[in-house]
This record gives C-alpha cells, sequence and structure tokens, in this order.
C-alpha cells in the first residue's frame, strides 16, 4: 500500500525536481523508484550524473554538491544515499533535536548539508535545496531482501553486533540477493528494480524493518509541505 | 590453476613468495615486482615448450643464484616447476619436480599444456588503431594488435559468444548503435547512434579507453580463453566510473559459473596504480596482492592478510585513500 499524499491545492502542478546521490547506479536507480512510491507520484530528474565514490568521498564531495545544485539547477531537493558498512546506525535517538551522533553517516551527512547550505543566498527563486538522507544498514542489498529473508533487519544487526557477532556480511548479503558475490552491473540493477518496486506496492515492512530506509521517507513526506510553502514567483520559476 | 611462486633472488624478488587466487589484483610502487612476477610466468611459458632437463641434484644447485618456484592447484598439485637462473634476470632452466604428496605428479603434459595456455597482455591502442594484415586470429595478439581480425574470428566460430561481446559494448559505449567489423581489412568501426551523424568512427577515431575495453571483452567473450590471463595496467585509458565494468569484464573470465559459462576459470592476474579501481575491491581484500619495494627488495603481501583491515576502512577511509597514505604499504619510498 502506497502512502501517497493527499492532492495539495496549493502544491505547484509540476513533478518536483529532484537530484540523487548514491554509490552506484544500481543503489540510485532503486532509490528513485521507492522516493516515487514515498511522494506518490513520479519525479523530474536533476542533474543525473551525479555519482560518489562511496564513503567517505560523499561526505567530502557533498557540500560541493549542494552547492552546485542550489546555484547552477532547478533542483527543488537531493536524496542522498549510502550505505552504513560498519558505522553506527540511525536510530529514534538520533532524531531528538539538537542530537548528532558522530559515528552515525546518516547524522554526519545531515550536518554537512546544513553546514553547506544554510549561508547560501537564496537562488533561482527559491530558499534552499531540501534534503533527504537515506542509510542502507549494512548496505542496500539488506533492503532489497526486506521481507524474503527474515533474518534480514535493522533491529537483528544491531542485536547481534550489541553480542560481538556479524550476522551477515556485505559478501553474503550479495550472494543472497544476487546469487553470486560478484554481479554484473546489468544483473544488479535488474535485482535491485524488482525489490524496490516490490517494496513501493507497500512501504511499511520496509519502513518498520530499516529505521535507516524511514528517516529518508519521513524526511520526502515533508517536502510537498514544504514545496507548497515556497512563494508563488518560487512555484512558477520553474 | 598456479597455487604459488616463490622467488629468490629474481630481480628485485630476493626472497618472496606469493598465493595466487583465480583473480588477483597486484599494487605497489613501480619496480616493486609486479612486472617481474608476469615475467617468471611468460619465462615459465617459454621454457615450458622446451624438452626439460635433468632432475639436477641438490649439491649441484647454484645457492644463491636466482630460482622461481611454481606450485600449482590440483590437479597438478604433486608437481612443482623450478626455474633455474644463470643470473638475475637469465633464467633458462625448468625442472619439473615430483612432490611427496598431490595429484598429476605424471601429468607433466597435462600441467605443460596449461601452462602454454598463459598469455599476457599489455595493450597498445596504436597496434589496435594499425591492424596489421594478414594477421593471425586464433587469439588475441599480446598488444591487441589484431583486435579487429579476432573479433571477426568470433563472429564467424562463436556467433553465440560474439552476440555477447556486441551486446555488451553497445550496453558500456551507449553513444554506438552498431560494432561493424571489417574483416578483409583486419579491421571495425563503430557506429555512432545519433541517426543525424550516420558517421563510423574508425579504430584510429577511438579513445583508449575504448579501444582497451574492446580488447579486454574480446578476451572475456572467448570461449575457450587462455587458462592464465596477465594484463597489465587494466585500468589505463579507462574513466574512472568504467573502471567497475572492467572489473567485472575479468570476473567474467575468473568466475565463469557466475555468468553461467560451463568452462574452467581462467587465473587472471592483473596491474593497477589506479587507488580508484583498488576501492571496488572492498569487499574482496584476497583478490588484492600488494608488492612492497625495501631498498631494492620486494615482497608481496596479501591484503587480507591485514587483520586490522576492518578496523581501519571503519575508521573512514576508503581502501584507494587507506593505499595512498601508505599504511597499507605498497607507495614509493621517498628521500625525507
Amino acid at each position: 500500500m502506497k502512502r501517497a499524499l493527499p492532492p495539495d491545492p496549493h502544491h505547484p502542478a509540476r513533478p518536483p525536481r529532484i537530484a540523487l546521490l548514491g554509490e552506484s547506479i544500481v543503489d540510485e536507480t532503486a532509490t528513485a523508484i521507492l522516493a516515487e512510491a514515498v511522494l506518490g507520484g513520479p519525479f523530474e530528474r536533476v542533474q543525473p550524473n551525479l555519482r560518489a565514490r562511496g564513503w567517505p568521498s560523499v561526505l567530502q564531495i557533498l557540500p560541493a554538491i549542494a552547492r552546485h545544485l542550489h546555484f547552477h539547477t532547478d533542483a527543488d531537493g537531493l536524496i542522498v544515499l549510502v550505505d552504513a558498512d560498519d558505522s553506527e546506525p540511525h536510530t529514534a535517538a538520533h532524531e531528538a533535536p539538537g542530537y548528532f551522533h558522530p559515528r552515525c553517516r546518516l547524522c554526519q551527512l545531515r550536518a554537512t548539508f546544513r553546514r553547506a547550505t544554510k549561508t547560501l543566498p537564496p537562488a533561482r527563486g527559491r530558499e534552499r535545496v531540501l534534503r533527504a538522507v537515506g542509510l542502507a544498514v549494512p548496505a542496500a542489498e539488506a533492503w532489497y531482501l526486506c521481507g524474503l529473508d527474515e533474518t534480514v533487519g535493522e533491529a537483528g544487526w544491531i542485536e547481534a553486533r550489541a553480542e560481538g557477532r556479524v550476522p551477515y556480511t556485505r559478501r553474503e548479503l550479495k550472494l543472497r540477493v544476487y546469487g553470486t558475490e560478484r554481479p554484473t552491473l546489468p544483473l544488479a540493477l535488474e535485482r535491485a528494480t524488482a525489490a524496490a518496486r516490490r517494496h513501493a506496492r507497500d512501504l511499511r515492512r520496509l519502513e518498520n524493518d530499516f529505521p535507516g530506509f524511514a528517516a529518508m521517507a519521513d524526511e520526502l513526506r515533508s517536502w510537498p509541505r514544504a514545496l507548497a510553502l515556497r512563494s508563488p514567483r518560487e512555484s512558477a520559476s520553474g | 590453476m598456479i597455487a604459488s611462486v616463490a622467488f629468490r633472488n629474481f630481480k628485485a624478488l630476493r626472497s618472496a613468495r606469493l598465493a595466487l587466487q583465480p583473480f588477483n589484483l597486484v599494487i605497489g610502487p613501480n619496480g616493486s615486482g609486479k612486472s617481474s612476477l608476469i615475467q617468471a610466468l611468460l619465462r615459465l611459458r617459454t621454457l615450458a615448450r622446451m624438452p626439460l632437463r635433468d632432475l639436477r641434484r641438490e649439491q649441484d644447485r647454484l645457492h644463491d643464484a636466482a630460482e622461481v618456484t611454481f606450485r600449482f592447484e590440483p590437479p597438478h598439485d604433486g608437481l612443482e616447476a623450478v626455474l633455474g637462473c644463470a643470473s638475475e634476470s637469465v633464467c633458462d632452466l625448468l625442472q619439473i619436480v615430483p612432490l611427496p604428496t598431490g595429484e598429476g605428479a605424471d601429468d607433466w603434459e597435462g600441467l605443460r599444456k596449461k601452462i602454454l595456455g598463459l598469455r599476457a597482455y599489455l595493450l597498445d591502442h596504436t597496434a589496435i588503431a594499425r591492424p596489421l594484415y594478414p594477421v593471425s586470429s586464433d587469439e588475441l595478439a599480446p598488444d591487441g594488435g589484431n583486435l579487429g581480425a579476432r573479433l571477426a574470428a568470433l563472429r564467424d566460430r562463436a556467433p553465440e559468444a560474439f552476440a555477447g561481446l556486441r551486446a555488451e559494448v553497445l550496453r558500456l559505449f551507449p553513444e554506438y548503435s552498431e560494432l561493424m567489423l571489417r574483416p578483409e581489412k583486419g579491421s571495425f568501426a563503430l557506429r555512432i547512434a545519433d541517426p543525424s551523424e550516420n558517421a563510423l568512427l574508425e579504430p584510429e577515431d577511438l579513445s583508449q579507453g575504448t579501444l582497451y575495453t574492446l580488447a579486454l571483452l574480446a578476451l572475456a567473450h572467448d570461449p575457450e580463453p587462455p587458462a592464465i590471463v596477465c594484463v597489465e595496467e587494466i585500468d589505463r585509458g579507462i574513466h574512472p566510473r568504467l573502471l567497475r565494468e572492467v572489473r567485472d569484464i575479468l570476473y567474467r573470465l575468473s568466475y565463469p559459473a557466475d555468468r553461467g559459462l560451463d568452462r574452467p576459470p581462467t587465473q587472471v592476474i592483473a596491474t593497477t596504480h589506479s587507488p580508484l579501481l583498488l576501492d571496488l575491491f572492498r569487499d574482496h581484500p584476497e583478490e588484492v596482492v600488494i608488492a612492497e619495494k625495501t631498498g631494492r627488495a620486494a615482497t608481496f603481501t596479501r591484503l587480507s592478510e591485514r587483520t586490522d583491515l576492518g578496523e581501519l576502512l571503519a575508521e573512514g577511509g576508503s581502501l584507494g585513500d587507506l593505499w595512498y597514505s601508505g599504511v597499507l604499504g605498497g607507495v614509493p619510498e621517498e628521500q625525507p
């Protein structure tokens, strides 16, 4: 079941313009499908050739990308997706006002984006580019297995790590999703797309089992309201 | 199929040993033994063509002379091949030594056949763009110079494999709509996808990276590839975003079962100086070999032997960054 947002009479008629930044075209393709499901409709992809080389490159390049999108594109928002690897998963406690976990990549990316954009003057008819950050724990393949493999989920991952166990490795996740630890790009795209489309029909399980996805979905759901609140001049600028 | 190589006094490899995997990416500074490893393998192939010398008695061996010892995977783990060298670089003696355990101790012919299937490539875009004619098309030349003829041979002798190669070319380079073969010239061309241009690009008009990628695809889609393939500088001329594809092309050789191919794996030994390519091996440190040079002496270490690798990566650096920084070794020595 999609949680489509009700039509907003103040919302601009055009689809939102969104840029995606991920570690691979595979993750970006899946994220685009999931983002459309969250937003309840299609979006227009801005600057589709953005890419980061993985962590920590994505953190290093984010300020430049935020600045570029702000001044040189009509992007309404930027979605960033990274793998957590062995870093701290994002939990509900991290959402407390003013809280920042230094080893949580989602917290780090949000803070970096905030620092990079807070002093930028309005440009291209808008105050700022919106932001949504997702954290796949430990990798996007875990999302693709959600609902199919009961042993895969953030709660189980955190519990096992607390006990000093590694419940599954990135290689094992790849093997489970692709049938090989070394998938080709076409195979990876095919499986990721199929998994994202499956989740797009009903996002509740993915949001429940993966708070790193739910955090991104919550941010995305706040966008239509933010876009609607923009001045008529902003809305007309596209 | 080569399990390990041990070096003694062979060029910079004074005392070094390397266990080989199906896929091996060798990184390290210039002069650290990457090319010497490949040269030793080629020397083994050259000498395997010739009649074997009698087994030399232990007391006749020159104990400070260069020597390279090869061990093999089953079904030939019962044999050892020893290259004896008259000097640091002149190795002209091959001995095959049966081992007390292992299979195939009496099957030198079977092992020799595999060793003779070893090929080393240092692709040269000028050679690819300037095809020699007439030219052999039975296998890809070491510099890729017969690529056009090889592609035509693949199309004629293995049309299904060629169809897969063509599909890969057009997927990797969507700016082209067709791979045109010109067997009469021993050449080929790529048609530009934009119909308004309706133009063909000849090899001399194609980028180095495109030509090298085509050559690697010709190797990887060969239904009967060499048993062992060495490729130097696999990142050369390739855009960083295409490096994953280059890795996957070579994986097709090493892990054919993963691609649904029913043929024996090809052992791949590749070299690079690219931290960006190294980043792609984060999940497979066992496939990475670090060549380390101290003074004139070089050694090899598997990245997976670095037990704190997980902790280092958790600190936030990428694998390529860690290598460049020097914490993994395999960087040039510098004078303070």
